[in-house]
């Protein structure tokens, strides 16, 4: 019910962005094209229109920024959604070479009754730190606390990460930098009171959207495929109270620029699951939801990702990288495609490779990207093999007059 | 829809106030005078700049074979989302004003630093940042580049 009053607002919002003098609005368009969705064995193939219009307002020290946004989903119409999200944020100077940043925003992602169970609404505090140890050297302080109310109220959590980044400079126009980083994610209520009930041959229980504990059958093939009959597509676990997963992360980064033109970076990260585990016996990617495990906080392993960047004349811009990842999903089990456990904790092997090409042009810009991801997964149905075309234009709509800050 | 009235006065008063961040007269981006400015970062500042804004990001530019500084307006709140160094090479373009003293400005539209190009303004001059944390926990997806 919440949800629904909260699209009331996000038009009133809508209205008051475009009617403020002196903001600066950005409207863009996404096109997507993917052949595999939901990211599963059972590949649907989808287009993706996805409008937003982007919102920032100085208010003498504050920022007041506002985002709203639509994504239609041609050939599941259920998926469509719309998104927003309002906050301030505020900069304050620390002398000249550091300051600390702020921020507190409200956020909520609004979907037809099909998938409702991942209709949310929640809020979000940033505090940052950056101090310039020596010109060449930059230290960052930074800490995000989350909150998020769930239709299903299964996902309810409360989630909170720290991180602490160096960096270095060099006159060879190499960069080195290292990351470490402490995160919580405590989901509020994510078991059923009662006992579940074994799994039959060739199903597997799927909450009802209101999370109630009334399950239905599955077909054990994907529930966000061809064959999904509604639902979130997690098994819980029964039990009482809430459930929480730590992690530590360290990262480290290696660029180095060529020339004016061509810029390469490697990194590579390791991250370890400290304490508990996710609290869901099965995982589904449903792509483009902002599942709720969906996250850095799901998963111990760790990846390497490489990058170069090429600057070219007439304002083109090429990227390109690859990432491989290595994540086991504690708590989580794998499944057969007959629904039934395999004993053995998922993980996934992915090689990801991605390119973007990008040309600004006076009033707007364009972008075409293609990702291509190859994942191996101890649960026979993410094993999957896809790629995505996405292209769009951003455009800065002139809200300030000619000449000002503006 | 009640409980939602309260905001419609809130929205409006946000809605009635007076642009943030009119510049003086002689400090705008004007599209008459762009310029091209290259050479090395020798200093980082947050400053002041606007009445009614967040600081901005200054870079203070010795340009290449000229062994001039010029000073380099950014934006507000940039400081956090990109990292910039001292003694990086830099380029980019931007619109030009001189000050009695002769101080030389540039109200950056684009920077090109480590092989990647950051629009910062529209050809017209029009800004391009936005507010909001940039380091939202990010959801697994693809096509992230």
């Amino acid at each position: 019910m919440i949800i629904r009053k909260m699209r009331h607002i996000v038009l009133l919002v809508l209205v008051t962005a475009v009617s403020v003098q002196g903001a600066t609005v950005t409207l863009t368009f996404h096109q997507h094209a993917t052949q595999n969705l939901f990211q599963t064995s059972d590949a649907v193939a989808e287009q993706i229109s996805a409008f937003s219009l982007a919102f920032n307002q100085d208010i003498s020290s504050l920022s007041l920024f506002a985002n709203v946004g639509y994504s239609a989903f041609h050939q599941t119409g259920g998926l469509s959604y719309f998104a927003a999200d309002l906050g301030l944020d505020h900069l304050v100077p620390a002398g000249a070479k550091s300051a600390f940043y702020f921020a507190a925003e409200g956020a909520g992602a609004f979907y037809g009754q099909e998938y409702e169970a991942f209709s949310t609404l929640g809020g979000s505090l940033t505090g940052v730190f950056k101090t310039y140890l020596a010109p060449s050297s930059i230290l960052r302080v930074q800490w995000q606390g989350m909150y998020a109310s769930y239709a299903d109220s299964l996902f309810d959590f409360l989630s909170h990460a720290a991180l602490l980044s160096i960096d270095k400079y060099f006159p060879t126009q190499t960069t080195l930098k290292a990351d470490a980083e402490y995160g919580y994610k405590y989901f509020l209520h994510p078991f059923v009171p009662e006992t579940a009930d074994p799994l039959p041959e060739g199903g597997a229980v799927v909450m009802g959207a209101g999370g109630g504990g009334a399950g239905s059958w599955g077909s054990g093939a994907g529930w966000g495929g061809q064959r999904y009959e509604g639902g979130n597509g997690f098994i819980p676990r029964a039990g009482e109270g809430g459930a929480g997963i730590g992690h530590v992360s360290a990262s480290v980064l290696a660029a180095q620029g060529i020339g004016d033109v061509v810029g390469l970076s490697a990194s590579a990260m390791r991250q370890w699951i400290v304490s508990g585990e996710n609290p869901f016996m099965s995982i589904e990617e449903f792509y483009l939801v902002p599942n709720p495990s969906s996250d850095a906080f799901s998963w111990d392993g760790h990846q390497l990702t490489g990058r170069i960047t090429l600057d070219l004349p007439w304002s083109v811009e090429i990227k390109a990288g690859y990432t491989y990842s290595d994540k086991t999903y504690p708590g989580v089990e794998s499944m057969g495609l007959d629904g039934l456990p395999l004993g053995i904790i998922r993980n996934d092997v992915r090689h990801l490779f991605e390119a973007r090409l990008e040309k600004s042009f006076r009033f707007f810009s364009v972008f075409l990207a293609y990702s291509h991801i190859d994942n191996a997964s101890t649960d026979p149905l993410f094993n999957w093999s896809s790629g995505y075309v996405m292209g769009g234009f951003q455009w800065n709509l002139p809200a300030r007059r000619k000449g000002g800050l503006s | 829809m009640r409980r939602q009235a309260w905001l419609i006065p809130v929205l409006a008063a946000l809605a009635a106030i007076p642009a943030a961040g009119q510049t003086t007269p002689e400090h705008y981006y004007d599209v008459d005078k762009e310029v091209r400015f290259e050479g090395a970062v020798r200093e980082i500042v947050l400053e002041p700049r606007y009445k009614g804004s967040a600081p901005f990001l200054v870079l203070r530019v010795e340009e290449s074979g000229q062994k001039t500084m010029v000073t380099v307006e950014i934006s507000p709140s940039w400081f956090f989302g990109k990292d910039i160094h001292g003694g990086e090479k830099v380029k980019g373009i931007g619109s030009l004003s001189v000050g009695p003293d002769g101080t030389r400005t540039i109200i950056a539209r684009e920077l090109q630093f480590r092989g990647e190009t950051v629009t910062l303004r529209d050809k017209r001059g029009f800004p391009s940042w936005q507010g909001g944390p940039r380091w939202r926990r990010g959801i697994r997806r693809f096509g992230g580049l």
